[in-house]
């Protein structure tokens, strides 16, 4: 048997999107356009769009990289039907490899028949989502069918990833600096990633909030007290930490 | 005996495959079986992230230490070794490993773990993920118990991925993408329904996995509505 292959191993790609999108910024504090840009360089396509949803029906379109970018993102709101919607939909990954494909035809007839009268040939929806807390996705397009390599997948999907923890970051009440230590270390790159998510949920029922104002709370509060983020969430999940809707503080 | 639980393990989980399932579920379902069958104390499911980790997809306890010593794993232990050689490892002694991976090595003795075994899940040339084993006796487990727990795991491999459908690495990345972040809405989940009603997060899971079973919904169905507040459980 030929020796087998791990799927997206090596180095840490979160770590690595950074640094691409970091080139990008130069100095500047990073933006959501950054993303984007690196994302347009690095998995070889030709435009990048990322959008806010909070419901198939309900989005913004945040930053695209050109015109036809933002025009499949449109049209997608307009029809109500597309990649992205299904990305949202689903919480995975759409990636199609070529609009005029009989499968992406059957799926979204008439969007797909749109992209592809406007020169689109293969499109690659991934979200921007912490497990129920969906914020929305990151979409390439490119004038060319054809797959992502494993590679691509992995570097569409990290930089996916840069736009999530950004936007956590902004959600937070602003306080962040946009250097990309800061937003990296609000991160939680430790074991403790279960009880993050764990102590979202306690959270959310102790405030009476949304996952996604709790897991901003629990963010904010270990950035406060200059404490890791999993440290934090370990607290609340052997109950030596509540939060209380009354107070700005928890403890 | 093991010959009719192993039988009655695999009608099971045709069974689940039959039907719109759910993959946690069906995961957890592979690592409580996994555990009667082949004799060992715990086990648990990675899979890679498509980022250069591997994350927890399930095990046959949902207890949070447990569920941390083989997230630990992530880049460091049997299991990151199992899924970037593709080759199956076998730690006998884990005292004796002690220099090779120090944190995993004092973090499983102190759960009381002596000896461990991590089995790559392999579709086709690609590795995805490990199944992890973990004894409280020291040695190794005989060989036909490892061919059986390696067909468990690609058992587990094939549910996971609805093999038939996997025609291109695009579908592979839909599907592991969609299944790792229903085990992230599971986790959260688990805090809505550990805090609501004073229950550790063992005990959380069962009660979401119960009401799931009793409302025939699926797990990460009920999860998500149980997270954004229209399901209650």
């Amino acid at each position: 048997m030929a020796a087998a292959v791990p799927l997206g191993s090596g180095s840490d790609r979160r770590a690595w999107a950074w640094t691409r999108v970091g080139l990008q910024s130069r100095g500047a504090p990073f933006g959501i356009q950054h993303v984007c840009a690196a994302a347009v360089d690095d998995v070889h396509v030709d435009g990048a769009a990322v959008t806010l949803m909070s419901s198939p029906s309900v989005w913004e379109t945040l930053h695209a990289t050109d015109e036809t970018s933002m025009n499949l993102e449109d049209r997608q709101l307009d029809l109500g039907e597309g990649p992205t919607i299904d990305a949202f939909v689903h919480g995975g990954p759409v990636l199609v490899s070529d609009v005029d494909s009989p499968e992406a035809r059957a799926r979204w007839p008439i969007f797909v028949a749109d992209a592809s009268a406007n020169g689109v040939r293969a499109m690659f929806a991934l979200p921007v989502q912490v497990g129920a807390i969906r914020l929305g996705a990151l979409n390439l397009h490119r004038s060319t069918p054809g797959s992502l390599n494993t590679d691509q997948i992995s570097d569409a999907l990290a930089f996916a990833d840069a736009a999530c923890a950004l936007l956590l970051a902004e959600a937070e009440g602003g306080t962040h600096t946009g250097a990309a230590d800061d937003i990296w270390h609000r991160e939680d790159h430790s074991a403790h990633q279960g009880e993050v998510h764990q102590a979202t949920g306690m959270v959310l029922v102790q405030l009476g909030v949304s996952a996604e104002i709790a897991l901003s709370r629990l963010r904010a509060f270990a950035f406060r007290h200059g404490r890791p983020l999993g440290d934090v969430a370990r607290d609340v999940v052997e109950r030596r930490l509540r939060f209380n809707p009354d107070d700005e503080e928890a403890g | 005996m093991r010959d009719q639980i192993l039988a009655e393990t695999f009608v099971e989980l045709a069974d689940t495959l039959v039907d719109d399932f759910d993959v946690v579920d069906f995961l957890h379902q592979v690592s409580m079986r996994c555990v009667k069958v082949l004799g060992v104390a715990a086990i648990g499911i990675l899979l890679t992230d498509q980022r250069g980790r591997l994350q927890v997809m399930a095990a046959s306890s949902e207890r949070s230490r447990l569920l941390e010593l083989f997230q630990i794993q992530t880049n460091q232990g049997p299991c990151a070794e199992a899924f970037h050689t593709g080759r199956a490892i076998a730690v006998p002694d884990l005292a004796e490993a002690a220099d090779r991976w120090p944190r995993f090595t004092s973090h499983a003795l102190n759960e009381g773990f002596v000896a461990t075994h991590a089995l790559p899940m392999r579709l086709r040339a690609t590795v995805i993920g490990t199944l992890n084993l973990f004894h409280t006796e020291k040695g190794l487990l005989p060989e036909e118990t490892l061919r059986v727990a390696q067909a468990l795991a690609d058992v587990a491999t094939i549910g996971l991925l609805q093999a038939r459908a996997i025609r291109h690495h695009e579908t592979l990345a839909e599907q592991l993408q969609t299944a790792l972040n229903s085990r992230v809405i599971i986790e959260q989940a688990k805090g809505v329904v550990a805090e609501r009603h004073g229950l550790g997060m063992d005990e959380a899971f069962d009660r979401l996995r119960g009401a799931a079973r009793s409302g025939s919904r699926r797990l990460s169905e009920l999860a998500r509505a149980v997270v954004e507040g229209t399901g209650r459980v």
